[in-house]
């Protein structure tokens, strides 16, 4: 069997405040991402989601357990040749432009000369910085910016990208072209794993999520169970029909119209056939979409 | 080791450097200097040849110590608070890679520098109808490798403490590494004889600056260039403290938290 594009085992990363005393930023979290997977790292800001991003990076040194990326240590130089990543605040070179930005960076990427120029061309066309690859980065808006940023990310076709607040300044056009890039690169077979706080992101974009919440795994779901799960059915009818059993979600609408809710499609099925029993007039039926963001703030609440 | 990357890294912060307008301030520096030497020229000193050249040697070291200072101490800072750091380190490159990388540009920067001044300053002592001579480039070369030292130091420093201690740390050693090791000799020459070992570790933990300052060779005619073993235990001295204090601040860097 193939090993994980990403293993997180107990994971422990500590900092140290002023006095010297370590603060638990990470705490015995494990995780594995498969290859060619999307998956969203989720939490309350201070969760310790960089922190675990920093630490498959080789930026900080975990205190206990260990990660791999492809099979390889976590910040490795072998791993991080395979690893595109995305920091959470981006920031260049402010007196280079986008253009050679990216070169520096493809050529400590290992990257050499025509086709790293002509990669580098290619990428910033692809974030639609194309016309300004020119000019330097410290006249660039946040939005450019970050698409400095997911293009030097790109450098070298890596097999996983590690992207930290990808959505991060980019707006709406921005970031509907960010998923259809994103989705491309997965198709390609590259593996994603990104932290977000932008929920509508997430559930766009990927197969699977990773709530955590001060430092600790609160739950693991794939985003199409989450999805189903957190769907809402209604409908409305007129005349006295019994739902007991089903739902005590019911609402009296002007009319005489009575509205039922049903938190799975069983229920409403049987409903329905109730309503059909009881010869009452159906009106409509309706299956509304669940708030990720009710789940976010529900799971965090529940983990506390 | 990755020679490439550091030959990138470098090249990168020349770049930065270019058109952060850096070397334009010295350049602006030496055309003050040779205004200067003009101004003085026009009221006449001829016979004051050595004088000088012993104060455009002081001038260029001066300046090029300043230059080296400022450009070495803020470099590592610069790229951790501006976070410019993550994309960097997130490259297969080692931690002393970009260490090694950072240092080659900063002594690039400021060799030009250096080289923009002294010829500059070399215009100023054309007005003083001084001639070049071989002596002078032995100078600019043995300068060059102080100056190495001064940015191995700067960059150490700027790892172990904060930006602005770091520079002003450098300007004191830099500056005053003559005054403390007159005091280091005469403290050793007056101490007891079990505390004459301390003040001899001390000593050669000093960096020694004033060693590859050829000024007084250059400026003295006659005295001609300095032996070629001189020179090379010179640039053995200079590659030794230079590798000891990069393996100080990488010994800082190399599992730092960023």
């Amino acid at each position: 069997m193939n090993s994980p594009a990403i293993a997180v085992h107990d994971l422990v990363v500590h900092y140290r405040n002023r006095h010297g005393q370590p603060i638990e930023a990470v705490s015995e979290l494990s995780f594995t991402v498969q290859a060619g997977e999307i998956v969203g790292f989720l939490g309350p800001n201070g969760a310790g989601k960089s922190s675990t991003l920093k630490a498959l990076m080789g930026f900080v040194e975990p205190a206990r357990g260990h990660a791999e990326v492809m099979g390889l240590p976590a910040g490795s130089i072998a791993a991080r040749k395979r690893i595109g990543y995305l920091p959470e605040v981006a920031m260049y070179y402010p007196f280079l432009t986008p253009r050679e930005t990216l070169r520096l960076y493809g050529e400590l990427q290992g990257l050499r000369g025509r086709s790293l120029r002509q990669e580098a061309d290619e990428l910033l066309d692809m974030v639609g910085l194309g016309p300004a690859a020119g000019k330097q980065n410290r006249h660039l808006s946040k939005g450019m910016l970050q698409r400095v940023g997911i293009a030097q990310s790109l450098l070298g076709s890596p097999s996983v990208l590690i992207l930290d607040e990808v959505t991060s300044g980019l707006d709406p056009v921005g970031r509907r072209e960010l998923r259809d890039l994103l989705r491309a690169r997965q198709r390609a077979g590259t593996t994603l794993f990104f932290s977000s706080h932008e929920l509508a992101e997430v559930e766009m974009l990927c197969d699977r999520i990773l709530l955590i919440d001060r430092g600790k795994l609160v739950e693991e779901r794939q985003i199409d169970e989450l999805k189903d799960e957190l769907r809402q059915y209604a409908f409305t009818f007129s005349g006295q029909v019994s739902m007991v059993g089903l739902t005590d979600q019911l609402r009296s609408l002007p009319g005489g119209l009575t509205q039922a809710y049903f938190d799975d499609k069983e229920s409403l099925l049987t409903g329905l056939e109730r309503v059909h029993e009881a010869s009452a007039m159906l009106v409509d039926v309706v299956a509304q979409e669940g708030s990720l963001e009710d789940y976010f703030v529900n799971a965090i609440g529940r983990a506390a | 080791m990755n020679p490439r990357a550091w030959v990138t890294l470098a090249k990168g912060v020349v770049l930065e450097s270019v058109r952060r307008k850096d070397l334009w301030v010295v350049a602006i520096l030496g055309f003050l200097i040779m205004a200067s030497a003009g101004a003085l020229g026009f009221f006449g000193m001829s016979g004051l040849e050595a004088f000088a050249k012993d104060l455009a040697g002081t001038v260029l070291g001066g300046f090029g110590t300043i230059v080296a200072i400022i450009i070495s101490t803020r470099l590592m800072p610069d790229e951790i608070r501006q976070r410019t750091l993550y994309p960097l380190i997130a490259r297969p490159i080692s931690r002393f890679d970009l260490l090694m990388g950072k240092y080659l540009g900063a002594v690039a920067v400021t060799t030009i520098a250096f080289l923009i001044l002294t010829a500059l300053v070399g215009v100023s002592l054309a007005m003083f109808k001084v001639g070049y001579e071989p002596v002078m480039l032995q100078y600019v070369l043995v300068r060059l490798m102080g100056l190495s030292i001064v940015c191995a130091v700067g960059i150490a420093l700027s790892l172990v403490m904060t930006p602005n201690a770091a520079s002003t740390m450098g300007f004191v050693l830099a500056f005053g590494s003559g005054l403390i090791v007159r005091a280091l000799v005469m403290a050793y020459e007056t101490s007891p004889g079990p505390m004459q070992p301390v003040f001899r570790v001390v000593n050669a933990l000093v960096p020694q600056y004033g060693l590859f300052d050829l000024s007084g060779r250059a400026a003295n005619q006659g005295w001609g260039p300095a032996p070629a073993w001189v020179v090379g235990t010179l640039i053995l001295y200079a590659v030794g403290y230079s590798g000891a204090m990069l393996a100080l601040g990488w010994a800082k860097f190399r599992r730092q938290a960023v």
